[in-house]
Formats: C-alpha cells, structure tokens, sequence
C-alpha cells in the first residue's frame, strides 16, 4: 500500500508545501487521509519512497568519508577529500561531511488510525530499521572522554541543509550521533533512482487483533525535504514481508524479461536448426 | 677478363695476410668482420627496452597498456592495479621465456664462437677459438669436422685434389659432394708448403646464393708474373658443410662471421598466425568497436541527460568549483575515456597468456604420443612451433611431395632394356647365370650380334656414366681383396638412382670399381679389369635433365655416354629401336618405376679436342658461366645412339596408402606435387590409392593442350566435372551414392604456368577461376614436373581461393621448402635428403604414415580444445 504525497496536484492536501525550503520553521504540515481495504496481519513495514532521486550517481555515491563515520578522530576534523563542496563550511569541517549525509531525508510522519472521529496515533518503532553490521560496525561516534556528544563533535559544523547538528538527531544516546539509524539508513544509497528506504517498523501488540486494521487512517507530514525542483516524488508505503523477505520486483522483473528473451531466442535457433542445419555428417568425400 | 668493368663489389685477399711483391698491386687493406656469429637477439643492455617494445607491438598488450596509461592520468571509476597487474603479468612471463629462449641462443654461440680451429701461422699448426679466425688465415679441417667459415679449397689429403662435403645443414641434400682445390696449390701437403704460398684471391662481396660463387686466385712464383686461376662454387667451401672421406684440407678463410653465405642464408621464419588466432584478432576488433561505441553512445546520452540542470546539479549533489569551470569538451573526453576504462572487460586481458600456455602445454601432448615414435631412426616428431596445434583439426587440403615423403627414396633397380630386350637382374643372377635369367626374362627374340655387341656397351655405358664414388675402406691397391669384397664396397652418390644402377649393373655382371688418376676402372663379365680414362663430366643438372660422360677406352676409342629422361633424350637420338624402347619405358613408368635413358656417341679424336676446347673456354668464364656451360652441353650433346633404358623402383613408405585413404575419407583433399614426370607420378598415386581403379583421371598436360586451345581444354573439363556433380546431388538424395564417380586431375609444370600466366586481355583470372573450379570438384589431383617455386604457387593459389581453406604442406627435400614455408601448416618429414624441410617446418614427423593420427587425432583435439577456451573466454 503507498501513498504519494508530494503534491504536485493541485487538489492534494500537500500542494501547498511543494515549494518548501530546507530551512522553514515552522515546517509545513500537511494531513492525507486514507482508507485501508484490507487489515495488515503480521508487523508492517513503513517506507519513505523517492523518485528520480539519483542516489547512484558517481559523484554523489562517492561524497562520504567511511572513516570519518566509523568514528576516526583524526577524519572527524579532517574530513576527505572525496566530501567536496560538503567538506567544509566557513572554515568548519563537516561531520558527517559529503553529498550524501547533507541530503538525509528529514520529512516526519506520523500514522493514526480515526474510528469514530478519534484519531488514535499508532506506535512507531524507530529502532531496528538498520543493518546490524553498519549499526554496530560500520558506523561509529567518534571517541573520547565521557560520553558527552556534543563535546566529542567539538569543532565541527552541521551540514549545510540540516536544521540540527548530527548530535542533536535523537534524544537517546544509542541512536544519536552517527549511529542514528535514519542516518545509517539514508548513508546505504540506492542503486536505482526509484527507491524506498525503510522508515518505522510497525510491531502487531496481541494475536487477537492485526496490526493495522482495515479502516480509516490519516498521515500527518511535516513536509521538510525539497523534490520539486528535480521533478521528484515522495510516498509512503505500507508493507509486510513474506518468509521471503520484502517486495523487490525489480531483479523479478529483469530474470524474467531476460529469462524470456533467452527461451525466445533459444526456440527460435531451434527451428533455424532443423530448417537449415542438416549438414552432411556422414564419412563420404564430400565433392 | 670480360666482366672486369662491372666487377666492382669486389674483395681482395692476401693469402696468409702476405702482401704480394712489390709493384703488383697497391696494397689496400680491407676491414673484414672476425669470425663470430650472433644468432642472439638481445644483448644483457638492450633487452628489457628491446624486448618491451617487441611486446607491446602486439595490438593486444598495446590495447592494454593504453587502458591502463588512461587508467592512471584521468579519475577513472576503477583502481589501475586491476589492468595494470595482470598486463604487468603478461609482460614479465613472456619476457622470461624470451629472455630464457635467447640465453640458449646465446650459449650455442658461444660454444660455436669458442670451438677450436687449427690454422697456420709461420709454417705452424696453430689452435685458436672460431671467433678469432679472420679472413685470409690459412685452415686446416680434418675429416668429419665442419668448416668454420667459407674457405676457399687448396689442397687436401687425396692425391687428386678433391675432398667430400655434405651440406646437409645447409641445403639438405645429405649426399657426398665433390669440391676440387685450385689446381695450382693442391700439391701442397704440409704446414710448411702451404705457408710458402703467396697468393691473392679477388673475389665479389658476400651474397647469399650457396651455389655461386665467382673469383680468381693470382698466385705468385718467385718473382714471375701471377699466374691467375678461376675460382668457381667447386672451390668454395662453405661454412656448415662437413668434410667426409677426406682426411685433411687446407684452405683460405674468404668470409668470416656473419658474411658467410650460411649467416647470410639464416632468416628468421615468418610468423604463421593460425585461423583460430585471426578470427580472434577479428572478434577482437570486433569488440574493440563496440565498445568505442558504446563509450560514444554514453558520452553521448550521459550529456544528453545533463543537458537539464536540475538533472547535472540538483541541490542534492552540486558540483566543486573547479569542476564546474573545466572545459567542456575535455571534460566530455575524459567521460569517454573513462566510459572506455568502465567498459574494457568485454576484451578479456587473460585470454591471450591462457590461450598461449594451453598451446605450449598442448604441444607436449604430440611429443609425448608413443605412437608418433619412429622405432628405425628413434626420432619423435618436433614441434617447432606450437602456435598452429588448432590448425592440424581444420585442414582440408594436404600438398604432399611424392620422392622420400608418399615414397621411401630408397631406390631399387629393378630391370633394364636393351634394345628391347628385357634384362631382370636377381639377387642369384651374378655373371654365371645372368644368360639363363635374360633367357627366361626376355620378352623378344635372342639377340643377335650386334645386339651382343650393344649389350655390352650398354653395360659399361651405365657403368662409366656417373658421378659415383666409391668408399674405399682398407683396401689399396689389391685387386683380389677388391673382387672378394665386391659385394661390400659402398657407393656414394648425390643420387640415390645413380647408386640404385651400378649396384643393379653389379648384379648384372659389371662391377664399377673405382677412380682412379682420371682411370676408370671396371671389372667385366669374365673378371677382366678394364681401364676408361675419364675426359670429360658433363654433370646433371635439373633443366637438363640428363648427364653424359666422355671416356676414352684403352683402344683409343672415345665415346660420349648419356643418361637421362626419356623426353630429354629422345630428341636427340639419331638411331637404335626408338619405338621399343619407348613403349617399354612408358610401361615402366605406367608401374610406377623410374626410367632413365642411355645413349652413346662415338667422337672422332678431332671431336672431341673440339668439345674441350668448347668446354675448356665455358668453365673459364668469369660471367654467366652456368649459361655458357649449358650452351657448351646442348652442342655437344646430340646425335646420339639409343642403347636402352633402365627401370628404378622407388618403394611406397610404410603405410603411405593407408593415411591417404583415411584422409580422404576424411573429407580432406590430398594433392600430389612432384617434380618427376607425369607416368611416374601417376603410378605412384595408384598405388597409394590416391587414385582408385573407378576414378576418372582428367589430364590438363602440355599434350593436351597443344591439341586443342587451353581454354577449351578448361572447359571441357569443368562440363565433365559439372555435370558429374549435378548428378551426384541427385543421386545422394535418392540413396544411391555407392557408384559415385571419382575424378582425378593431372595438371603439370607448364599447363600450370600457363593457367597462371596473367594475360593482357585481362581474362587471366577466369582460367584461375575454371582452374580452381575443376580442382574443388576432384577428390585427387596430380601435379607432376613442378619446380620447388611452383608447389609454392599452388599452394598459394588454393590458399587464397575464396573460400579460403586450410593448407597444409608435407615434404622432407630442400625443394619443398617453398612450398612448406607457404602453406597455412608446414610438416617436414625428418628423412634422408637432411633435416632442411624439418628445420623450416612447424612440425616434423619422422615418417608419412603420423601423418593420420597428428590431423585426425591430435589436431581434432587441438582444435576442440582451443575453440572451447576461446568461447569461454568470450562468454565470461
């Protein structure tokens, strides 16, 4: 289940925030209600989705300093050179420094579910959405005295397009810093211009009840993150896992265009075969 | 002297660096390189920068030291170490083989630089190291030696002046060869005599040609004027050859180093590429295409997509400012070249060294093969080069020599024919019963008296007509001891056939004993010694086709004696049973023996001081000596009475049917070329089943073509051939294909050269083209009477015809070089006539018979091998 919510039409409820800026506060809000058909057995997914946003390109892909984000002291204030123009700003390294870090997602969004008029907020867990090598491995706060990070990122700047410092992107001290898991989600970029990261996990409370029940819900944004400009889209999407893991049609698609292609291909040297390859395969001398 | 104005490339030598008397000559000392010989191609300086450019102009490693140049000068999206270490990789093993190769190269000059030579120095026998030898130094070569450089031959052990040579190594003929010293000096036998010589040779500058060489030699006496003698190639020693049955020479080095004709003949083999390899370079070429488009085509569309700017820069992912202000066509070149880099896995960088270590190790397998081993002369085939294993799989036409490849060039004399009358000599034929055996065997009447008389000369006509020699092991002069060892005595001769006759004559009766001051000496019938004195030699020679000798018997008759081929005798007989004769020398050939001619003359004294004075005059010449001498020959030889003629066998190898069967059913075409005459030729090839009882034999000859035009000789043929070929086709599809009808083609030397012959009219391609049309359509095909340049030209031909099939050329003679040399795939058989084919070819194989299992067997396998790797490779 997705829903769009960039608001490129007129009618949409979002229209009026499509021409946000990074830095408007309050931010723009906006509301969509929308109408589940069908009751969400097993624990949901929550997903942001963006279009015709070029995680993949060269130049963007390689903007980040993995050492710096490992929690390297020495990188933390000497960022690499691979972070430029994101490297620095007003003599100031950045951490995290690089294209990527300074273009994180920053839209908020909240689910609730109206049964009657009462509009019942849904619980969203915010933990667990990373991997758990590049939450415990990968990615590390850089290292010191105490435990104090807003002293440890002493003398460093805050990305250009972030409201906050990255010490300040969550209260609790095991999702902060660089181990923040939308951060960490946001740092894994996607392969196709098209993609979704995960964003909330929605956990099913008892076994007598699904986790989301079919009815009425309402997305509230607080709509911070720009796409207009590059004729992007943002959604947000709804889904379960089978046994098999999340949906991802693509490289279905792609075996299964290939796969036929091949079968194609294969009947049709098949029949050129028997039409013209009869060869004369016996040991007479051939005249 | 005549050529004296144009003889201006000319050297002289100071014979034992002595200047010659005063006033003579002004002495011009003329730099000559010393006697070493470099085969080596690098030295331990030049060879990482020679050996690197030879690498990287191989378009492969230069492909990839390009991508791996771009590589480290623009931002590409891969690491350099990923090209660069497997090129690195690449270069370094190659190298090493190179490298390792050459050391070889370098040790066996060293061991052919430093090996002893005894020369002559103040009247002493001086030993010193090859290298040091320079030109004008007096040598001393001993028996089994060979020479160190080109000599010029001044005397040696045998009283006579002459010595024998084998040029195996050089031309292959491994057949003992006369050289004679200049008639001045060969009286000189020790150290002393011949370091009391004074004497200059002029001679011209070195030029490869092993069999010319012109010069003149001034030898001086006291204080008289010099006495000037000819120097010709009998005179010439060259370097290579060794000295057989000579005990000691004494010579004067001329050419030194690398200026001797040997140095001068080594040349340096074309690289064969196999098809295999050219389809790859083509693939190659192929992909190196795309993949520049590719790169041109993303260049392209990536700028076609920037061309937005929200798309180039969105506010997400901006540029640095020098990025922005770098030039945009640079900036779209490096994009290319980084498109290349990204792109330039489709050229697979492994392949080659794989594809190169599967052939070298592939190439083993041929070696090892047990069943490839010659028991006789415990020889395995070579592989010379391992590059064209896969070829062996794919081969569809197989040019083979007929003398000594199809047959064993062991000769054998089998009958002669006398005026008609048909001699069989056998093994319990000796003097005694030779009239009972000519009884049971002779096909007309008894001879009459004159024909007794013929019979004779006859008999001494073969035994005198010949450049044999005989190998006189321990006996001097004991006549006796000769007529009991008369079954052992061993006869050497630059012909096998020579040798085949007077062993046969032996049999016959008429033993051949030796030469001896210009005597020659034969034992007759009833054991009489009888004494020719030898006068005149008139030696073979190819064009010719014929040899005569001039003997003055001890009546005081003179004769001239002839042998030769049927077609060059013929014409020049005057009398005797022409028809007889002819009809049983066709037979013979028709059996496939080989036929030789022998005729006589009787000269008048007044003749013969003619012919010598004639002769004597050629042999002087300075210039186109071989051209006057031939003149000399055709004047004199004519007017001849036919005596008879002989028959030689010349024995099929082991198994020589067997393969030609097998080939041909395997598809593949088995082409006959030989030099000898078309009967010869023809028996062979049905004997080796080449031609089979029902094939129907097309001929395209000089007959032929002088009764009708060539162009409707062509014709003719190609209907014939034409319509038998629509026929089959019906025939296949109606299952009847057993009495399939075979054709098989005899073409020689001169219909050859005249198909080939480009015509003004410019429809010289259309006969080529009829030509190649009539042959594809014949299972079998016969060249006879062709040069060595002219199996080259066939195989030329056939290799360049449209279809553009595989050849593979097989021969074991220095004639067949060419045509070895030619062909996609050279075998050379390691026989009698030396090791020049085998040395020239790509493979070698003892015998004809391996020639079944290397094409069928190996080469099957070679090829499946390669052409799995290669698709491998691609597929990856």
């Amino acid at each position: 289940f997705q829903i769009d919510y960039t608001g490129t039409e007129p009618s949409s409820p979002c229209n009026k925030c499509l021409n946000v800026s990074w830095d408007s506060t309050p931010p723009c809000t906006c509301t969509i209600n929308f109408t589940l058909e069908h009751s969400f057995e097993s624990n949901v997914f929550m997903y942001y989705g963006l279009s015709n946003f070029y995680q993949n390109h060269r130049r963007y892909v390689k903007s980040r300093d993995d050492s710096q984000l490992n929690g390297d002291n020495g990188s933390l204030l000497n960022p690499s050179k691979e972070c430029e123009p994101y490297r620095t700003n007003e003599d100031k390294p950045i951490a995290p420094c690089g294209a990527i870090a300074n273009s994180m997602f920053n839209d908020t969004l909240e689910l609730y579910r109206i049964d009657n008029d009462t509009r019942t907020p849904i619980t969203l867990i915010k933990k667990g959405i990373a991997w758990w090598t590049d939450k415990n491995v990968k990615f590390r706060n850089p290292t010191g005295d105490g435990n104090n990070l807003t002293a440890l990122f002493q003398g460093t700047t805050k990305p250009v397009n972030w409201p906050k410092p990255v010490y300040m992107l969550d209260s609790e001290p095991d999702n902060n810093g660089f181990i923040n898991e939308d951060f960490i989600v946001w740092m894994r970029t996607a392969a196709l211009p098209t993609f979704r990261k995960l964003y909330r996990l929605i956990e099913r409370k008892n076994n007598l009840q699904p986790t989301l029940q079919a009815g009425k819900y309402s997305l509230d944004i607080a709509y911070n993150y720009p796409v207009h400009s590059f004729d992007g889209r943002k959604r947000m999407i709804l889904s379960t896992i089978s046994w098999m893991g999340g949906k991802n049609p693509f490289l279905g698609i792609a075996y299964i265009t290939v796969g036929s292609i091949c079968f194609f291909l294969g009947v049709v040297l098949l029949i050129i075969h028997h039409k013209y390859g009869n060869r004369n395969t016996s040991a007479d001398i051939p005249n | 002297c005549a050529g004296e104005e144009n003889w201006v490339d000319s050297r002289t030598i100071y014979v034992g660096h002595r200047e010659p008397p005063p006033g003579a000559e002004a002495y011009i000392p003329q730099r000559f390189p010393d006697n070493r010989i470099v085969s080596s191609k690098y030295t331990f300086w030049n060879f990482i920068p020679k050996n690197l450019f030879e690498q990287f102009r191989r378009i492969a490693n230069f492909y990839f030291l390009i991508i791996f140049l771009v590589q480290l000068i623009i931002d590409t999206p891969t690491s350099p170490v990923t090209s660069g270490l497997p090129l690195l990789f690449v270069i370094t093993v190659t190298a090493i083989k190179q490298g390792y190769e050459d050391w070889l190269r370098h040790k066996a000059d060293n061991a052919m630089n430093q090996c002893p030579v005894h020369f002559i120095q103040h009247g002493k026998l001086v030993r010193k190291q090859s290298r040091k030898l320079r030109v004008g130094d007096i040598v001393m070569v001993k028996e089994d030696e060979t020479f160190p450089c080109d000599l010029i031959f001044l005397s040696s052990s045998r009283g006579d002046g002459t010595c024998f040579v084998t040029t195996a190594s050089l031309d292959g003929e491994s057949s003992h060869k006369t050289y004679y010293a200049v008639q001045d000096t060969k009286s000189f036998h020790n150290e002393q005599e011949i370091d009391a010589l004074h004497a200059t040779i002029e001679c011209e500058q070195p030029q490869p040609d092993l069999y010319k060489f012109v010069g003149r030699i001034n030898v001086y006496h006291d204080r008289n004027e010099p006495t000037a003698r000819p120097l010709g190639s009998e005179n010439l020693l060259l370097r290579g050859a060794t000295l057989k049955n000579t005990e000691k020479i004494f010579g004067v080095a001329i050419y030194t180093g690398m200026e001797t004709k040997m140095a001068l003949n080594y040349q340096a083999k074309s690289q064969k590429r196999s098809a295999v390899e050219k389809s790859m370079n083509v693939f190659l070429i192929v992909y190196l295409c795309i993949l520049i488009s590719k790169a041109l085509i993303n260049t392209v569309l990536k700028y076609v997509w920037q061309s937005e700017p929200f798309r180039d820069e969105p506010w997400y992912n901006q540029k640095t400012e020098p990025e922005r202000k770098r030039n945009l066509f640079l900036q779209a070149f490096t994009d290319f070249l980084a498109f290349m880099v990204l792109f330039n896995y489709i050229i697979p960088v492994s392949m080659y060294v794989t594809v190169e270590m599967q052939k070298f190790l592939g190439s083993y397998f041929l070696t090892w093969d047990e069943e490839m081993f010659d028991e006789d002369t415990g020889e395995g085939p070579l592989v010379n080069t391992s590059d064209l294993n896969e070829e062996l799989g794919q081969i569809e036409y197989v040019f083979t020599d007929k003398t000594g490849t199809l047959t064993e060039n062991n000769m054998e004399f089998v009958e002669c024919c006398i005026e008609g009358h048909v001699y069989v000599p056998h093994v319990i034929c000796n003097g005694q019963i030779l009239h009972n055996c000519t009884g049971i065997d002779m096909i007309d009447s008894s001879p009459g008296g004159s024909g007794k008389e013929r019979e004779e000369l006859f008999f001494r006509a073969l035994c005198l007509c010949h450049t044999v020699q005989v190998k006189d092991d321990d006996s001097v002069d004991g006549l006796k001891k000769k007529q009991f060892s008369r079954r052992s005595c061993i006869y050497i001769s630059s012909s096998p056939d020579e040798v085949a006759l007077v062993e046969g004559i032996q049999r016959l009766g008429y033993t051949y004993l030796r030469l001896k001051d210009n005597f020659m000496e034969i034992l007759n019938r009833e054991n009489n010694l009888e004494k020719f004195e030898l006068l005149e030699v008139l030696s073979f020679d190819s064009v010719r086709r014929r040899m005569s000798v001039i003997v003055k018997s001890s009546t005081g008759d003179i004769f001239l004696f002839c042998k030769g081929a049927d077609s060059s005798i013929f014409p020049r007989v005057k009398e005797g049973k022409i028809d007889q004769i002819r009809s049983r020398v066709e037979r013979n050939a028709v059996e496939g023996l080989r036929t030789l001619c022998v005729a006589y003359k009787k000269l008048t004294a007044e003749e013969y001081s003619n012919a010598q004075k004639l002769l004597q005059n050629a042999k002087l010449a300075l210039q186109d000596r071989e051209k006057k001498l031939a003149e000399v020959y055709e004047k004199i030889e004519r007017d001849f009475i036919l005596l008879g003629a002989t028959a030689v066998e010349d024995r099929l190898q082991e198994k020589a049917a067997d393969t030609i069967e097998a080939l041909q059913k395997a598809g593949i075409k088995v082409w006959v070329l030989t030099g000898d005459k078309m009967e010869t030729a023809a028996a062979t090839c049905y004997a080796c089943k080449l031609f089979r009882r029902n094939t129907q034999i097309l001929e395209l000859t000089t007959k032929k073509i002088e009764e009708q035009s060539l162009h409707d000789v062509l014709f003719d043929l190609s209907k014939t051939v034409l319509r038998h070929n629509g026929s089959l086709t019906r025939d296949t599809f109606s299952g009847l294909s057993t009495d399939m009808q075979d054709y098989g083609l005899i073409i020689d030397g001169a219909a050859l050269s005249l198909i080939m012959k480009p015509r003004q009219d410019g429809s010289s391609a259309n006969y080529r083209e009829l030509f190649l049309e009539i042959c594809r359509n014949c299972s079998a095909v016969l060249c006879c009477r062709m040069a060595p340049l002219q199996k080259a030209q066939i195989v030329k031909l056939i290799k360049l015809s449209k279809e553009h099939p595989i050849t593979l050329a097989i021969g074991d003679g220095a004639n067949d070089v060419s045509m070895i040399l030619e062909a996609h795939v050279g075998i050379g058989i390691i026989g009698k006539e030396g090791r020049q084919a085998a040395r020239n070819s790509d493979y070698a194989i003892p015998k004809f018979k391996h020639l079944k299992k290397m094409l069928l067997v190996h080469g099957h396998f070679y090829y499946v091998r390669i052409s799995e790797l290669v698709q491998y490779f691609f597929y990856k």
